[in-house]
């Protein structure tokens, strides 16, 4: 767990980037720090592994200053991935991807292991990559890497700055779900900062909405969508409300709960839906299948049914309720 | 045949005694100047502050385009006031060290300068990565800063290395010995041999440290930086 506690940032030259920011990030969970440029979203992710010193508060990891932490051992337990993913231009993939556990000291197999692993992991078949060189690389592998990189010595946290902001919005969107589904599996917590809106509902767990250094609103998605705490959050979400709101909707809040004892019947084979697919995936599957009626699922065990009428006056009911205001 | 049996007879000892001089005095100078050099621009190009690297950048300018022969003067003049000032004669203004240091102060110029650029030139995101991954200093500058430097200090060694042998012919005039002996000499009495027995192998040691450096450049380099990138 990291605890921000009322931690500000201010420059020396009186810019002030972060202004009593408390925040906790639950183990893992990813918390998204959404904001325009200058909001103060990188300056509050880079002082988690103190590339930047706060001027006043305190960060806690684990219940441990991190400021009474040797920074080098502290930032090898985090891992870090950026924009601009920073591959060392003279190293292979191989040697990119085993940098931490170099530094960390891993034996030599130990290390080789893991490259093969997490290249497979990240959808790069190691034997083609492992001794390319970054110079050799596609935008969408480049940036794979850096997550590969980043995840290298298993590390409990990792942090994020846009890690996927410098692609087409094809191999972006692929990576988004490829990312989704790794982390389901390694179980991280997560800082991820994004300015986009759209990005931020789909990898968060929870978004922190910050404006000139300020929390605006923490939120689940669905909240921040439905419920926006103030002027600035609902001005922020803007014109994209209704996409959002059908984004964040899942099939869970338009299926009433079943009374626990009844069973339910199955639903018919591959025809499924997930409860916490989003409105618009559901929309999808109607489209797709050309079905009348979904069985939905949660883990795999049947909870009830979806008519297409049933999404379709929910759906509709999100734009009432998304394009009043506007 | 018989006239360059004759020639390397006339002056083959002193081509090789004049050759090995101007050997000597070339690696000492570029020993010297990269031991400074290197240091001074690594340094110079991670300090915070940029105040002191514009001084130093800003001094090395001012010598650069002095002619190499005036420098090779002016440092028998430095000497000769710094042993006024003192009053005793601590300098020998002619011979070896007045030679070494103009031979130095001028190789000092271009690997200072590119080992400056060449580290500043490194990806700042690459720096911060390194930084946020747990590199400590050192091995930012040994693993990432350096490595990626290299073909810019590289370069600057070599275009250091030729000059150097070039100026070398001209400290002869203070009396340091080397191929300007055989070269002046020549001149002085018009005798053309002479003056090829100086020159011929003057040209050659350019040419042949010219491209052994480059050879080591090309072996130093690290892979990934040979290939021109491509999408």
């Amino acid at each position: 767990m990291i605890r921000f506690e009322n931690i500000s940032k201010q420059y020396a030259d009186g810019t002030v980037a972060v202004k009593n920011l408390c925040l906790e990030v639950q183990a893992g969970e990813t918390l998204v720090l959404l904001g325009t440029s200058g909001s103060g979203k990188t300056t509050t992710m880079r002082m988690v592994n103190r590339l930047i010193k706060p001027t006043a508060g305190r960060i806690e990891i684990d219940g441990r200053d991190i400021t009474e932490q040797d920074p080098i051992a502290l930032r090898r337990r985090i891992g870090y991935a950026i924009q601009h993913i920073g591959l060392f231009p003279h190293m292979t993939v191989a040697e990119n991807v085993a940098v931490v556990p170099k530094l960390l000291e891993w034996p030599r197999h130990r290390i080789g292991d893991r490259i093969d692993e997490l290249l497979t992991m990240v959808g790069l078949e190691p034997g083609e990559f492992r001794k390319r060189l970054p110079a050799h690389l596609s935008g969408g592998q480049k940036q794979r890497i850096g997550v590969a990189r980043a995840l290298a010595a298993d590390p409990p946290i990792v942090l994020m700055d846009e890690p996927f902001g410098a692609l087409d919005p094809i191999t972006r969107e692929q990576l988004q779900n490829e990312f989704l589904d790794l982390e389901s599996v390694i179980n991280k917590t997560i800082i991820f900062v994004t300015h986009d809106v759209f990005e931020a509902v789909k990898m968060g767990d929870r978004v922190a909405l910050l404006d000139a250094g300020g929390l605006q609103q923490l939120a689940t998605p669905h909240d921040l969508v439905e419920n926006p705490a103030n002027e600035f959050v609902d001005q922020f979400l803007g014109q994209h409300r209704f996409q959002l709101a059908l984004l964040t909707g899942t099939v869970r809040s338009i299926v009433p709960e079943p009374p626990p004892s009844e069973p339910q019947p199955a639903a018919p084979a591959g025809q499924g839906i997930s409860v916490r697919s989003s409105l618009i995936e559901a929309l999808d599957l109607f489209k797709r299948t050309g079905l009348d009626v979904l069985g939905v699922h949660d883990r795999g065990a049947p909870v009830g049914r979806l008519s297409k009428t049933a999404l379709l006056e929910a759906i509709t009911d999100v734009f009432r309720r998304a394009g009043s205001p506007a | 045949m018989i006239a360059a049996a004759g020639f390397f007879a006339d002056y083959g000892l002193e081509m090789l005694r004049s050759t090995r001089e101007h050997m000597v005095l070339t690696v000492a100078a570029m020993l010297v100047a990269c031991a400074i050099a290197i240091p001074l621009g690594v340094t110079l190009a991670r300090c915070r502050s940029r105040f002191l690297a514009n001084v130093v950048m800003g001094l090395v300018n001012v010598i650069q385009p002095i002619p190499s022969l005036a420098l090779v003067a002016l440092t028998v003049v430095v000497f000769y006031l710094i042993n006024e000032f003192l009053g005793v004669r601590v300098l020998a203004t002619l011979g070896m060290a007045p030679a070494l240091v103009a031979l130095v102060a001028y190789a000092v110029l271009p690997i200072l300068r590119n080992t400056y650029t060449g580290i500043r030139q490194v990806d700042p995101t690459v720096v911060e990565v390194a930084t946020g991954m747990g590199m400590t200093p050192r091995q930012i500058l040994f693993v990432v800063q350096l490595p990626l430097a290299l073909p810019f200090i590289m370069a600057g060694v070599r275009i250091a290395t030729v000059w150097t042998i070039g100026v070398a012919t001209l400290v002869s005039l203070v009396g340091a010995g080397g191929l300007g002996d055989l070269i002046f000499r020549g001149l002085s009495t018009y005798r053309i041999n002479l003056i090829l027995a100086g020159a011929a192998p003057a040209a050659a040691l350019a040419l042949v440290f010219d491209w052994l450096l480059g050879r080591l450049e090309k072996w130093l380099t690290p892979r990934g930086m040979q290939q021109t990138p491509s999408p």
